[in-house]
């Protein structure tokens, strides 16, 4: 049994329900670590005074917001969480909400939520109504002395708690003054596109995305702690300018399926230029025939789990 | 404006779109500096070579890792980007999938990406259109900072919105918190229907704007105070409930009608209220909670016709 990393109560109504809190996730990142590229010598922080030019033991740092340039408002250890008050254990839920209202970009983080002690039979009712109505609580909770806008949901067999970002936290793009196109993109194109789309469409099954990269860097090393040399990366690749179709044509070519007459009469209407094709190296880009293109269409997977690795 | 945290092609098919990528979250927390205790000045951080016990400036510092045996094995970034050079500068879109069936446990840090150019603003807008009257999300890959990262992509307000996702890997599994679950008595129809009722009675729009951050709120209150020179006292911890402590065999039933009842005593005040504000105008005073007031009236009512 994974260990549980809060204990506490979910309150909705007047029914509370012990639970403990897990982690839902886990980072796979491979381990590294600052080094000296001279010597290969660890690289150590060191926290010095800037006044004194000495090292200052951890002890003696304290908190302090900058009110203005060099002044400083300075907050004990005990002020910061004063902040929150005490814990209350409670995860209060103030609301349900149809779950697909919530942009998924609210998510913060994820625990998955078990049953506390003789809280098994209140955890599967609130499971049971949360499932059957397909909404999700969204409540509240103080944790590590911050106060935490969260929403419980229910996933398979158990509940999931996931803390929530703030409205105004969340920056809105028009502050990144996006280019405008000159031209919009026409009938033919979005047609076109959509094509692509939908023979790139595929279900959302996520033990078929692994992580290459991290096999990829962990070949990497093993190369180069054999004293082998490292290929230096390729230049980054120009983008190609211009004529959109065609690159939106070669690329319903050389994925392959066509489904339905519509997609047939297009491609055949662009027999003629089909643009200049990407350098990119495609497999399959350089067959012109609509047999062969159809043979792959019959013989390859729907979709690609993977792209190669250049 | 904001700092562009990559910048790379976004391609689907043969099409590749220029863009830049750009945090979708800004930092509102309260930051606060390191200050040596004593005399209230600045905490400098130093990198120092462990081995030449000297100061060593950023450019000198590469990633490693250690083997087994101990050893490090030295990684420049270009040796980085040597393992996965495509991915590196391009996010590849793999499969365009329906949104709602990416669990939530997946997303992990929202971004946006913005066309870099003119022209790459063209073939931006083509897919963002296409997208969204499809009503798909794209799910790519790329690379950055040394981590491989799968996301997906959506239309929003005219930008293309990504979220980086957790592979499958990294999402634990479950099995194991509702081990126990199994052995226990399934909640009886009525729990259910009790329960879901006071999820219906409790239902509102989702509508983030109404929740504030409590925490800044009260930690740049207590700033301000320290400020003036007032003292910041722990607020005595509340005194437990005693009025409703969890009984050792939860009489579920009695909460959620308990619960029921209060509810809808309370919705029915409320849309007495909410029903005679009206009639002045917009100058409704809001109901005491502190959350948005469900401005469901439709739904209200229905509730309340169930008032004796």
């Amino acid at each position: 049994m994974p260990r549980s990393i809060w204990n506490g109560t979910v309150a909705f109504g007047l029914v509370r329900v012990p639970v403990k809190l897990y982690s839902a996730t886990e980072s796979k990142r491979i381990p590294l670590r600052e080094r000296h590229a001279e010597d290969g010598a660890a690289i150590e922080h060191r926290r010095l005074c800037s006044k004194e030019g000495r090292e200052v033991p951890y002890s003696e740092i304290v908190k302090g917001y900058e009110v203005s340039e060099d002044s400083y408002v300075v907050l004990t250890k005990e002020e910061v969480a004063a902040a929150e008050g005490p814990e209350a254990h409670v995860v209060e839920i103030e609301h349900f909400v149809d779950r697909e209202q919530i942009d998924p970009a609210y998510y913060e983080r994820s625990y998955y939520v078990g049953p506390g002690k003789l809280g098994e039979e209140s955890y599967r009712l609130l499971h049971a109504a949360l499932e059957r109505s397909a909404r999700a609580g969204i409540g509240r909770f103080v944790f590590h002395n911050k106060a935490h806008l969260v929403a419980i949901r229910a996933v398979e067999d158990v509940i999931v708690l996931h803390t929530m970002r703030f409205a105004d936290e969340l920056a809105s793009g028009e502050d990144l003054e996006p280019a405008k196109p000159e031209k919009r993109p026409s009938k033919l194109e979005l047609d076109t596109a959509q094509l692509l789309l939908a023979q790139l469409d595929a279900k959302f099954e996520p033990e078929s995305y692994a992580n290459t990269y991290r096999d990829a860097v962990m070949a990497m090393i093993e190369k180069k702690a054999k004293g082998e040399a490292i290929e230096a990366p390729e230049n980054l690749q120009a983008t190609p300018e211009g004529d959109l179709l065609g690159a939106l044509e070669a690329s319903l070519a050389q994925s392959g399926a066509s489904r339905g007459k519509g997609a047939a009469k297009k491609r055949s209407r662009s027999t003629t230029p089909v643009g200049k094709p990407p350098k990119r190296p495609a497999p399959g880009a350089t067959k012109r025939s609509a047999g062969a293109k159809r043979a792959t269409a019959a013989t390859a997977p729907k979709r690609k789990p993977t792209r190669g690795e250049d | 404006m904001a700092r562009a945290l990559w910048t790379g092609s976004l391609s689907f098919g043969l099409v590749t779109v220029p863009v830049a990528l750009y945090s979708a979250v800004r930092d509102r927390d309260i930051h606060f500096n390191l200050l040596h205790g004593p005399d209230n000045s600045p905490i400098e951080t130093r990198r120092v070579c462990a081995h030449e016990q000297k100061e060593v400036p950023y450019s000198e510092i590469v990633k490693g890792y250690e083997l087994d045996d101990g050893r490090w094995v030295l990684l420049s970034d270009s040796d980085l980007e040597a393992a996965a050079p495509r991915k590196s500068h391009t996010i590849d879109i793999e499969a365009f999938v329906e949104e709602r069936e990416i669990d939530p446990l997946y997303m992990d840090r929202p971004y946006l990406l913005v066309p870099e150019n003119e022209v790459a603003a063209r073939a931006y807008a083509l897919l963002s259109e296409a997208m969204a009257s499809s009503g798909k999300v794209a799910l790519g890959r790329f690379v950055m900072r040394a981590k491989e990262n799968l996301v997906s992509i959506r239309p929003r307000e005219g930008l293309l919105a990504l979220t980086t996702m957790r592979f499958h890997d990294e999402v634990r599994p479950s099995a194991e918190i509702a081990q126990g679950l199994a052995s226990v008595e399934a909640p009886s129809e009525e729990e259910v229907e009790n329960a879901m009722a006071i999820i219906a009675e409790l239902e509102v729009p989702f509508e983030p704007e109404g929740y504030r951050d409590e925490h800044r709120a009260h930690l740049e209150a207590i700033i301000k105070r320290k400020r003036k020179g007032q003292k910041i006292s722990m607020p005595k911890p509340k005194p437990e409930e005693p009025a409703e402590p969890p009984p050792a065999a939860p009489d579920l039933m009695g909460a959620l009608e308990e619960s029921l009842a209060r509810i809808r005593g309370e919705a029915a005040s409320k849309t007495a209220g909410a029903s005679k504000g009206k009639t002045k105008g917009k100058t409704v005073a809001k109901p005491k909670r502190k959350l948005p007031a469900p401005k469901a009236p439709a739904k209200r009512a229905s509730g309340s016709a169930r008032r004796p």
